[in-house]
């Protein structure tokens, strides 16, 4: 697989399905699930042994022996059960430790993927989903382990040494209780069925009824404003009425759990047929009480498998989310014997097209950019703009047509030595919750001495409100209330700027400033880290528009006109209407 | 109830309820279900004989088989036991059952309840609490309240059970049953014991894991950033470090919650010794006292009378959980509204004329925003608000949708006093485009019909064309009928507020209400908005809230907003020209939209 990041030591996992994956990262640590194993047959096994114990003990008593045959039975009782909490205990400890590995495992390897992957596929990838699958999905992993698998392991052999331990009592013994074992697997599995299905519909619907309520709640202004209070009320009576239908109907699968009626029928009919092998001679009386309880340790497994099957089940569509994650392709790799050398910045994109699947997002697209030009990319919001700009530096790879840098084809560049070279100030910029120093050192490969950082921040004119803070440089972003506005994290992105020294800047600059001061800083810092740069600008601002070198307009994915501010408003229409209004209303100068 | 969880989830309309007034609240939604919950709780007491009643009739058979009596008779009581299983099956799926459709319906009552609660509160209810927070309330607080329901009867069974288990130990041999209720206390004192152990072990696991959530989505966000960089490597090592974290806490806080099963199975396996060694001993000293089958009946007992009292103290504290969550569903509902009319005129006819006499409104007492507030809006006027932050720009719009109460003096629509008015009929009048206009799941289509339900499809296709000349609808994937995804996110903001227009148009207002927006759309969306703006503002009184330079220009009037006083107004030409607030604002809000704005030179 191809791959943008790897690191030293990974364990080689099964992924071909979900089950083998989960199986191989379990048997990472074979000691570990063999041990758990092991360990519960030993500890159900003298537990069950209790059961002869007291049949000794009934012995004892109805025969009226010595009470110190008495205290022996007893002390082997409290041996046998002291010696099954103690194994009891150790067998949680190993339980838990495995399942919190698979978590913590499972975790890391989604993390590890995630960074190889190319940043088309980020780009595609919601946050949240990803998110979801980190924290929410790999924690069903940890509950499918423990309890989930472990209670099944537990309940199977709490079924099994029972069945042994009768047939060593008389052969004659089994019908009964076989029958009860095959009964409850078959009503099992009839519940599961049935019960899969209406879960299913149910958090389905609970979606539905959240959406409904949010939906109506976050546009409480519009319902207000428009008077449709009882519309909506009346849509989400319709909702919650139909997840109530399913919350009766699940009641209903639940209270048929069919389990305890083969309990029931089989602890009296047990009961029954050990009582006609005693009238024959076939087994003692201490036997029947052995016997009776024996078929009492199936009430656990009975009760226990009422809800131990559906945590495997969302462990197991955990799983399969996150290996659909980790097995997606990436398209992109670090290409390590690429071109690596300084980039002068002379970008040319020719006949450039794009898309996933059929649709094409962008087609066509040709245009060049001397070094240190500056070059504005206007068009309307889903027009393409941004994704023209991440094909400069191989976040997607164009579909036809060649992007080349220096005459080069992008895709011939070391990745690393391109990347490394051009600089992306965006939309949304993300800062981590470090100081506002380390922030602005982020993309900087070596450690860089405060002087350079603060000279960053004075040329990206960040410098006066960074000083602002108490705390300064040192500042944490995101904490003790400390949040900074899109404006200041914009400079905070063209310090980081400066200090990378990037040779192609790609710029966009569609927020908004609401205030001219804001507004005047930004974009002096904004004209101070161009320069001498080859620069895409994404804006929305129509003085910025006029001023750069060459304007390229995009209409739904292709370039509807290019050239000067002049020459745009001689031959397109479109771009004539939007300096129209202003035009006219020029303050007479 | 709720100090349980006090200052964990408060809001300020959170309020404590007498245990006795929260459980008149609670049974009233019982009240119309009152012959199923009789029916459950007679099965219920019913059912919790059956065990200790097949444990007596099983060690009534062994007796007679230890006296050798005739198999026949025993062989009965066997029928009786597999006849008492199938009694008990299905007195556990009428309980079951019958339980589910109380609990259902109750639920329903009570989430419309909240919800039609939510929906009467006034705007200022959700500006002052996070729509989330109210979603949990109405949701899943809700949904907690009725546990406490399947919990009661949960618990009344389980303590039925332990009642009808020790009676007939009792009744079978006094001095046992008195040993085997020495050892209960034990039991609880684990459970409870374990209870605050784990209580302290989850505030602090949770404490983390949301502290290491938030490191794992930063570092799952952090992701684009650092490839842009080729950093992977450092966000790795941040990561493992968290992830690390979080194991070593997760492992602990499972081997706590998981020790609780061995301590308890030990608990009951000194009860059995206890019972086997003391029992037998009175047994064999005296069969009178206790047969060897009464022995064995305590023997089976100790699985039947532990483990519902190890459940009953678990249930405990998910009750007060339940209790908790109930007080915050009747809290939403109580909260007082605050707009209130004092008639229901009908409003049929709407010119527009808007006067403020000596209007005085706060939104809180420290915080007065409008202090003897007056203004004289003419039918069909254009009026433009400009101030700075906190001037009290969009006060005048929330009190003229009554989406505030206001504290003195008076407001009136076309010369009627607005607090006399039938809202909903007033509100039919008046069209709103807020600064981050709402969407609903849906297309564009339904999105903008939600103005005027009974409009038709041409009505609705007029009103978007009126805009911009219609081109905005070439711009979408279906035109009309493309889907405008989650509250509108598959449309870009520009477009959002294009169909805000067309919605507001097709109500055709007599007042228009515009709170600009102060994020940047991209010119070509901008230029449609301007031009659908003169047709939508066209012969309407309209009130802009603007952050435009265009819009103040096109203004009939501009008013200055200083301190919630109109300090200056006219228009944009003569306002500038006298150089006064109005030219500060234009300094501070409006100068960087000119078109020859060049700050870095000079």
């Amino acid at each position: 697989m191809l791959r943008e990041f790897r690191t030293g030591n990974e364990y080689p996992y099964n992924r071909s399905t979900s089950v083998r994956w989960v199986v191989s990262h379990v048997m990472r640590y074979p000691l570990l699930p063999i041990g758990f194993v092991i360990l519960a047959i030993v500890a159900i096994s003298g537990f069950t042994y209790t059961s002869i114990q007291i049949q000794q003990a009934f012995d004892i008593i109805k025969d009226r022996k010595p009470i110190e045959q008495l205290v022996g039975v007893s002390i082997a009782i409290f041996v046998v059960r002291s010696a099954f909490a103690l194994i009891d205990m150790i067998n949680t400890v190993i339980r838990e430790f495995l399942a919190s590995r698979m978590e913590r495992d499972a975790r890391e390897e989604l993390y590890i993927s995630l960074l190889s992957k190319s940043q088309t596929f980020h780009n595609r990838q919601r946050v949240g989903d990803l998110m979801a699958a980190a924290t929410g999905d790999v924690s069903q992993l940890n509950m499918m382990i423990s309890p989930g698998i472990s209670l099944i392991i537990e309940a199977t052999t709490q079924l099994i040494t029972p069945v042994i331990a009768i047939a060593s009592i008389s052969i004659q013994l089994l019908p009964i209780p076989l029958l009860f074992v095959a009964s409850l697997i078959w009503g099992l599995i009839r519940y599961n069925r049935q019960l899969g299905p209406v879960a299913g519909m149910m958090r389905g619907q609970y979606g539905v009824v959240s959406a409904t309520l949010s939906e109506a709640i976050q546009g409480i202004e519009v319902v207000k404003a428009t008077a449709r209070e009882k519309f909506e009320a009346d849509k989400f009576r319709a909702v919650i009425a139909r997840y109530r239908d399913l919350f009766v109907q699940e009641g209903e699968i639940k209270a048929r759990y069919i389990p305890f009626l083969f309990y029931g029928l089989m602890t009296g009919l047990g009961f029954g047929h050990a009582m006609w092998l005693q009238s024959t001679g076939v087994i003692t009386t201490g036997q029947v009480v052995a016997f009776m309880t024996l078929i009492s340790l199936f009430q656990f497994p009975t009760f226990i498998s009422l809800f131990m099957f559906s945590l495997v089940q969302f462990g197991l569509s955990g799983a399969q989310r996150i290996l659909k994650i980790i097995n997606t392709e990436t398209e992109m790799d670090e290409n390590p014997v690429g071109e690596s050398h300084v980039v002068s910045g002379q970008l040319e994109f020719k006949n450039v097209s794009f898309g996933y699947g059929d649709a094409n997002i962008l087609t066509d697209i040709s245009f060049s950019a001397k070094p240190g030009e500056t070059i504005a990319i206007v068009g309307q919001t889903g027009s393409g703009k941004t994704t023209l700009t991440r094909l400069v530096n191989r976040t997607y790879d164009s579909t036809e047509g060649v992007v080349s840098i220096d005459g080069i084809d992008v895709r011939l560049w070391n990745l690393d030595s391109l990347r490394s070279q051009i600089s992306m100030i965006e939309q949304d910029i993300f800062l981590f919750s470090k100081t506002i120093a380390e922030n602005i050192a982020f993309g900087a490969r070596n450690d860089v001495p405060r002087e350079r950082i603060i000279w960053a921040a004075q040329q990206a004119q960040a410098h006066d409100f960074i000083s602002g803070f108490p705390e300064g440089y040192d500042t944490v972003v995101g904490e003790r209330g400390v949040t900074l506005s899109g404006g200041q994290r914009q400079r905070i992105a063209i310090a980081r700027a400066f200090l990378t020294n990037p040779r192609i800047l790609i710029l966009d600059d569609s927020t908004s400033a609401i205030d001219s001061a804001t507004e005047d800083q930004i974009q002096r810092a904004m004209r101070e880290v161009l320069k001498g740069r080859t620069t895409l600008l994404i804006t929305h601002r129509l003085a910025q528009i006029r001023w750069a070198d060459r304007i390229v307009v995009i209409r739904r994915g292709r370039i509807e006109a290019q050239g000067s501010h002049e020459e745009l408003m001689q031959q397109s229409m479109s771009y004539r209407r939007i300096f129209a209004r202003d035009e006219h209303n020029q303050p007479s100068t | 109830m709720g100090f349980v969880l006090d200052g964990l989830d408060a809001e300020a309309y959170d309020r404590q309820y007498s245990d006795g007034e929260l459980l008149r609240r609670i049974t009233a939604y019982f009240r119309p279900h009152v012959k199923t919950m009789v029916l459950v709780s007679i099965v219920t007491a019913v059912g919790s004989i059956f065990p200790p009643l097949a444990a007596k009739l099983i060690s009534k058979g062994i007796d007679d088989a230890a006296k050798g009596e005739d198999v026949t008779i025993v062989l009965k009581w066997a029928a009786f036991i597999t006849f008492l299983g199938v009694v008990g099956w299905l007195v556990n799926y009428l309980r079951q059952r019958y339980t589910a459709i109380a609990v259902g319906e109750v639920v329903l009552k009570v989430r419309e309840d909240s919800m039609n609660a939510v929906l009467a509160r006034d705007m200022s209810f959700y500006d002052e609490f996070a729509s989330g927070k109210v979603v949990s309330r109405v949701l899943s607080d809700t949904n907690d309240f009725s546990s406490v329901v399947t919990l009661s009867i949960e618990l009344l069974s389980q303590v039925m059970l332990v009642i009808a288990v020790t009676a007939s130990l009792f009744f079978v041999n006094v001095t046992l049953g008195w040993i085997t209720l020495a050892i209960s206390p034990l039991v609880i004192v684990a459970a409870l014991a374990f209870r605050r152990i784990a209580r302290s072990a989850t505030q602090q696991a949770q404490r983390a894991s949301s502290l290491v959530n938030s490191a794992v989505s930063e570092t799952v966000s952090g992701i684009g950033v650092a490839k842009s960089f080729r950093r992977e490597a450092l966000i790795y090592k941040e990561f493992a470090e968290t992830n690390a974290m979080q194991y070593r806490i997760k492992v602990r806080q499972s081997i706590i919650f998981g020790s609780i099963w061995p301590v308890l199975g030990s608990i009951t396996g000194l009860a059995l010794v206890v019972l086997v060694y003391f029992g037998g001993r009175i047994s064999i000293e005296n069969p009178a006292n206790l047969s060897v089958g009464d022995w064995f009946l305590f023997i089976q007992s100790v699985g039947l009378f532990f483990f519902p009292l190890t459940s009953i103290a678990s249930f405990w504290s998910q009750f007060q959980l339940g209790l908790a969550a109930g007080e915050r569903v009747f809290a939403l509902m109580d909260a007082e509204a605050r707009v209130t009319q004092s008639d229901s005129l009908p409003v049929t006819e709407m010119p527009g004329e808007v006067v403020f006499k000596n209007v005085r409104f706060a939104y809180n007492p420290e915080s007065v925003v409008l202090n003897d507030f007056n203004l004289h809006i003419k039918v069909g006027e254009k009026i433009a608000i400009v101030g700075h932050t906190g001037a009290g720009k969009s006060s005048i719009v929330k009190l003229l949708l009554r989406f505030y109460e206001f504290q003195g003096g008076s407001i009136f629509i076309d010369g009627r006093d607005i607090r006399t008015l039938d809202l909903a009929a007033y509100r039919t009048h008046t069209g709103l485009v807020p600064q981050v206009p709402f969407l609903f799941s849906g297309n564009v289509m339904e999105n903008i019909r939600y103005g005027r339900p009974e409009a038709d499809d041409t009505e609705v296709l007029k009103a978007a064309q009126a805009l911009g000349g219609g081109e905005w609808l070439a711009d979408l994937p279906d035109g009309l009928m493309s889907d405008v995804g989650e509250r509108g996110s598959r449309l870009s903001l520009g477009q959002r507020q294009l169909v805000a227009l067309a919605r507001v148009l097709l109500r055709n207002p007599s007042i228009f209400f515009l709170d600009e927006a102060t994020a940047s759309i991209d010119p070509f969306t901008e230029a449609q908005i301007q031009e659908g703006l003169d047709v939508v503002m066209q012969g309407r009184t309209s009130i802009v809230i603007a952050h435009r330079l265009s819009t103040v220009r096109s203004a009939d009037r501009i008013l200055v907003l200083k301190n919630g006083d109109v300090i200056e107004q006219g228009s944009h030409e003569s306002l500038l020209a006298g150089g006064g607030h109005y030219a500060e604002l234009y300094n501070t809000y409006f100068r960087h939209q000119t078109f020859d704005y060049r700050p870095w030179e000079g």
